[in-house]
């Protein structure tokens, strides 16, 4: 019993960081509709940011964030201005194509500077722990969870509370009427990518420190996201923030449980279980011609 | 008049000519290094073709097609290993069982994902595609888990074992191409079309979309399932991660996109230059480990450049050279 | 369609040029160069082990070339990259045999790749000497061509652990053990005989978990390890688990008395630099240490750290088996008198070779016998040594493990 609840605790905090690196996922989709397949890569593009800097300055990672998230910010800006814009006709079929181009040229290029060999973050809070009831809680699980919580909020603060979040809401909604009402969808799409990877370095840096990575993880990473997405409803980023919750919940007492072979499997059971009843998702909008 | 039997009979001649190429390159080439590279490039042939008849011609894109070439692997896998069949070429006998096997499993697993569309039918194949990978990974009594599975080694020496294998190739593309190319030409071909344009229209005007959209889904995944089988008996050992592999998957629909979506012969070009590329860029570049970085250079620079792929580009090309000639001698603007 | 049917010629025409043709191989003259290909994971599921082979071949074809070159002929090594995939390797040898023409080949990383690597270089007639494949699948193969050069077959990697857990006194003996591995060739056969033997001989098993080796998150397994307070761990990973279950571990406050790791702990820096001081009284089984005595070994060991820099902990066992596979090849040559592939296959199935990882023979079907085994390597105050057997050792095993720090 202890076990399923320290896996249920686990499951809560790294459904957490799932959810901060499917929440910049959801919204790309849904302001420009196209599926970045690339995300995975780029969250490891951010952890090696972050371990570059840990490596060669001492900065703690939390702390570099102050510096890949911006940094990433403006890539994502500039990724979409030159790759993404240009997708004129069949945007979601070209996009995945042009977005996985950009993975392989990621890997590649961090495959060339950094090899392949597996590198990992170590901090004091990665094996430091505190006890509550029978088990122990890492540190660096409820600094990455409440890691989440500051920035997704802050992206629901802006989402809803800002000029500008509502032009983003309402290019999601309609891309044409928005662009009628004299909203410039051109830089809420190139800014929505931007924050997309400012999410995406967040993500990387802890996921860098309680996973060895090395060019090629964005793979498992990838498949994760895009279901999590879908379960959510694309372009909802509530949905995406409660369907990783649920998601790595159901995965970790799985893994314990019965077996952690089938745990990925059981992932991708729930989604078509919920699409089964619900083809949109939790919480995707029923639009007339796009699911 | 004339015209028409000209080009007619050129095309013949064309058909002729590269068939004839096709099937007399083991006799001009017969070295295993370049009927190796023929093998490969042949199975992509098939693999475009077949996947442009769901995604080119109904515009459902498919990223989970690596999961039908999987499946088609194990099945026949599978099949040599019960009822013990030795290598030889009475393998090449069971191809067709797998591809039946592959279209089962097509029928159930498109009854599901063709209930959602657009851009959450792509990520519901993904997800399939993993959960075949799982379960090959997982069913470890069944399909030998991470230690593959094993077909029957034929025993064939030297340069000709590739040959049987090349044929067999050519056989499945030409299978493909000749079904590709009926589709494209019946009532069939053009309700698919229909509902690549619009649906809803289509579904208005009377076309059994839903039924059309699931005939194309599971033809698509038959073929690529053969062509998974025969993969799988050429290269001896199939893996869970290297047969349901997603790079597959994405390069079957690079090449369609590159040699022109929606076209009968655009996936043959796209294969045709992308298969021997990526195998030759990855034994030159590979060991500089800027192997990846030039594919995706390539592949950035394809779709950017040419988003509609190269044959309707070349066609829109002459068209409009075709349209400057015809204005310069009519009547003025 | 005219204009479809005359790009697609054309495109046929390119795919054409972009080939060669051939005629068969020929023996090299005397004191020609010669190259020998081999296909390296650099990309991929496997491309953190590439590099440590590429290095320990590259020290050989340096040390051989010095000593003349291989019977008189100065050896190139060319390596190609196999992207970790089945489809690349399989065309790389053929390349590398049928188009590029080397004199020898040897083998790729993982039994993965090593195996339909070997049924295309057996019926191009070459001899096949590789450094990792020797899950039991490999063998079962049946190719007469194949030497997996290493001391023992994989299957058999865990058993002087269980001989060393088993030597202790009763009441000293571990009660439980918990097993973890992936489901990978490499790793599962061998915790699956080391679990036989100790249930065998009574030791309980408290907790046994087979995960896909494409799993990213190794938390929940470690926690289950963790929670079954077994006395024992042993677990079936590669480095990325290696490290993630020690971590787990040291976070939950659970130190076993004993635990023992596949692979993670014998590739040097690789590990080491993740784990810090942690990494005392880890076990690992291993063929080769940078301590030992075997042949040629100090001066492998010194030259490779002239070379490449770092501590002997560094070094990756990865290294010193492709060094290994060279060293077969050179005697095997000598012996024969020639570098023909036939007469090397026939050659290295008779005797014994002397290597780094000790000497060591093959039977019919490439598996090795009448070595002496692989041993059982522990860290020590930042160095990994042999502790077993006794004819080995460089330090006595320490059991129970120390307290994580």
């Amino acid at each position: 019993m202890t076990l399923i609840l320290e896996a249920a605790v686990l499951g809560v905090l790294t459904g957490g960081v799932y959810a901060l690196m499917a929440s910049g996922l959801t919204l790309i989709f849904g302001v420009m509709r196209i599926i970045n397949v690339g995300h995975g890569a780029l969250v490891i593009l951010g952890a090696y940011l972050s371990f570059v800097l840990w490596r060669n300055m001492g900065v703690d990672p939390f702390v570099s964030l102050i510096v890949t998230m911006p940094v990433m910010f403006i890539l994502g800006v500039i990724l979409q201005i030159v790759f993404v814009r240009p997708l004129k006709t069949d945007r979601e079929a070209l996009s995945v194509l042009v977005t996985y181009a950009l993975a392989l040229g990621i890997e590649g290029l961090l495959g060339y500077f950094f090899t392949s060999n597996y590198v990992q973050i170590t901090a004091w809070y990665d094996t430091a722990s505190f006890p509550v009831g029978d088990f122990h809680i890492t540190y660096v699980y409820v600094y990455g969870f409440l890691l989440c919580l500051a920035i997704l909020g802050a992206i629901f603060l802006m989402l809803y509370r800002t000029t500008f979040g509502a032009a983003i809401r309402a290019t999601m909604l309609n891309r044409t009427a928005a662009q009628l009402v004299g909203i410039d969808v051109d830089r809420v799409s190139a800014v929505t990518f931007g924050i997309g990877m400012a999410t995406a370095a967040a993500g990387g840096v802890v996921f860098g420190i309680t996973n060895a990575f090395n060019p090629g993880s964005h793979y498992d990473l990838i498949s994760r996201l895009l279901t999590i997405i879908v379960l959510g409803g694309l372009g909802s980023l509530r949905g995406a923030v409660i369907a990783a919750l649920v998601m790595l919940v159901i995965q970790d007492i799985t893994a314990v449980v019965i077996s952690p072979v089938w745990a990925a499997f059981v992932f991708f059971v729930v989604l078509v279980a919920v699409l089964l009843f619900r083809p949109q998702g939790l919480f995707g909008i029923t639009v007339r011609d796009r699911v | 008049m004339k015209r028409a039997t000209n080009t007619r009979v050129l095309t013949a001649g064309g058909l002729v000519l590269l068939v004839g190429l096709a099937l007399a390159l083991p006799a001009i080439a017969p070295d295993s290094a370049t009927t190796n590279i023929a093998v490969f490039t042949m199975m992509y042939v098939g693999l475009a073709t077949a996947w442009n008849i769901m995604g080119g011609y109904t515009g459902y894109i498919s990223l989970g097609h690596a999961g039908f070439f999987g499946f088609g692997s194990y099945a026949l896998g599978l099949l040599l290993a019960r009822l013990a069949i030795a290598g030889g070429y009475t393998v090449f006998l069971f191809v067709p069982v797998a591809g039946l096997l592959t279209a089962l499993l097509a029928a159930a697993v498109g009854w599901f994902a063709l209930r959602t569309r657009a851009a959450t039918f792509v990520i519901v194949t993904i997800a399939f595609m993993f959960m075949l990978q799982l379960l090959a990974e997982n069913l470890t009594s069944l399909t030998g888990g991470g230690a593959g599975l094993g077909f029957p080694n034929p025993r064939w020496r030297g340069d000709f074992y590739n040959i049987p294998f090349y044929y067999a190739m050519l056989a499945l593309a030409l299978l493909a191409l000749v079904v590709s190319w009926s589709i494209r030409r019946s009532k069939f071909g053009l309700g698919l079309l229909a509902i690549r344009d619009d649906e809803d229209k289509a579904l208005a005007v009377g076309v059994p979309a839903g039924a059309f959209k699931l005939t194309a889904f599971i033809v698509s995944a038959a073929l690529v399932g053969m062509i998974g089988g025969v993969y799988g008996y050429y290269v001896t050992y199939i893996y869970p991660q290297f047969v349901v592999d997603p790079l597959i998957g994405i390069s079957m629909v690079l090449m369609v996109f590159l040699g022109g979506l929606g076209t009968v012969w655009g996936p043959v070009l796209g294969a045709l230059i992308l298969e021997p590329a990526q195998l030759w860029l990855a034994y030159n570049y590979g060991a500089s480990r800027l192997y990846l970085v030039l594919y995706s250079a390539v592949f950035l620079l394809v779709i950017l450049l040419m988003p509609q792929g190269i044959l309707p580009s070349l066609g829109e090309l002459i068209a409009r050279r075709r349209a400057r000639l015809a204005g310069t001698v009519g009547a003025a603007p | 369609m005219r204009r479809a049917l005359i790009a697609t010629v054309a495109g046929a025409g390119l795919a054409l040029t972009a080939c060669g043709a051939g005629t068969a191989t020929a023996t090299p003259t005397p004191g020609a160069p010669i190259t020998i290909g081999v296909s390296v994971s650099l990309t991929g599921d496997f491309s953190s082990d590439g590099p440590a082979l590429e290095k320990g071949y590259d020290l050989w074809a340096e040390d051989v070339n010095k000593k003349g070159g291989l019977l008189g002929h100065q050896v190139t090594m060319k390596y190609v990259d196999d992207t970790s995939s089945t489809q690349q390797v399989v065309t790389n040898y053929q390349n590398l045999i049928s188009s590029e023409k080397v004199a020898l080949v040897f083998g790729p990383y993982s039994s993965l790749l090593t195996k339909p690597a070997a049924t295309v270089v057996d019926r191009l007639g070459y001899a096949f000497p590789e450094p990792a494949g020797g899950a039991p699948s490999v063998f079962a193969l049946g190719l007469h061509s194949l030497f997996f050069v290493q001391p023992a077959a994989i299957e058999d990697n865990l058993v002087s652990y269980t001989n060393w857990v088993l030597s202790l006194p009763a009441d000293q003996r571990p009660k439980t053990v918990a097993y973890a591995t992936e489901d990978d060739p490499f790793t599962q056969p061998q915790i699956d005989k080391a679990k036989k033997l100790l249930e065998a001989a009574g030791i309980q098993t408290v907790s046994y978990k087979v995960y896909p080796a494409e799993t990213t998150d190794f938390t929940p397994l470690a926690l289950k390890v963790a929670s079954s307070h077994a006395d024992a761990v042993i677990l079936g990973t590669q480095v990325p688990d290696a490290i993630a279950f020690v971590k787990t571990f040291i976070s939950q406050h659970y130190n076993p008395k004993t635990i023992i790791e596949t692979a993670g702990p014998d590739q040097g820096s690789q590990y080491s630099d993740k784990l810090g001081a942690n990494t005392e009284g880890i076990m690992v089984p291993a063929g080769w240490t940078s301590g030992s005595q075997a042949y040629g070994n100090p001066t492998f060991v010194a030259e490779y750290i002239a070379k490449y820099g770092g501590t002997a902990a560094d070094m990756s066992a990865d290294s010193a088996e492709a060094y290994s596979v060279g060293q077969v090849v050179e005697q095997a040559a000598t012996k024969a008198n020639s570098i023909d592939n036939q007469k090397l296959i026939d050659t290295l199935h008779t005797g014994t070779y002397q290597t780094v990882q000790g000497p060591m023979g093959w039977d019919s079907v490439g598996k090795p016998q009448g070595g002496v085994g692989v041993f059982v390597e522990q860290w020590q105050n930042g160095s990994a040594v042999f502790v077993y057997p006794p004819s080995v050792a460089a330090a006595q095993p320490e059991y129970p493990k120390h307290d994580w720090q």
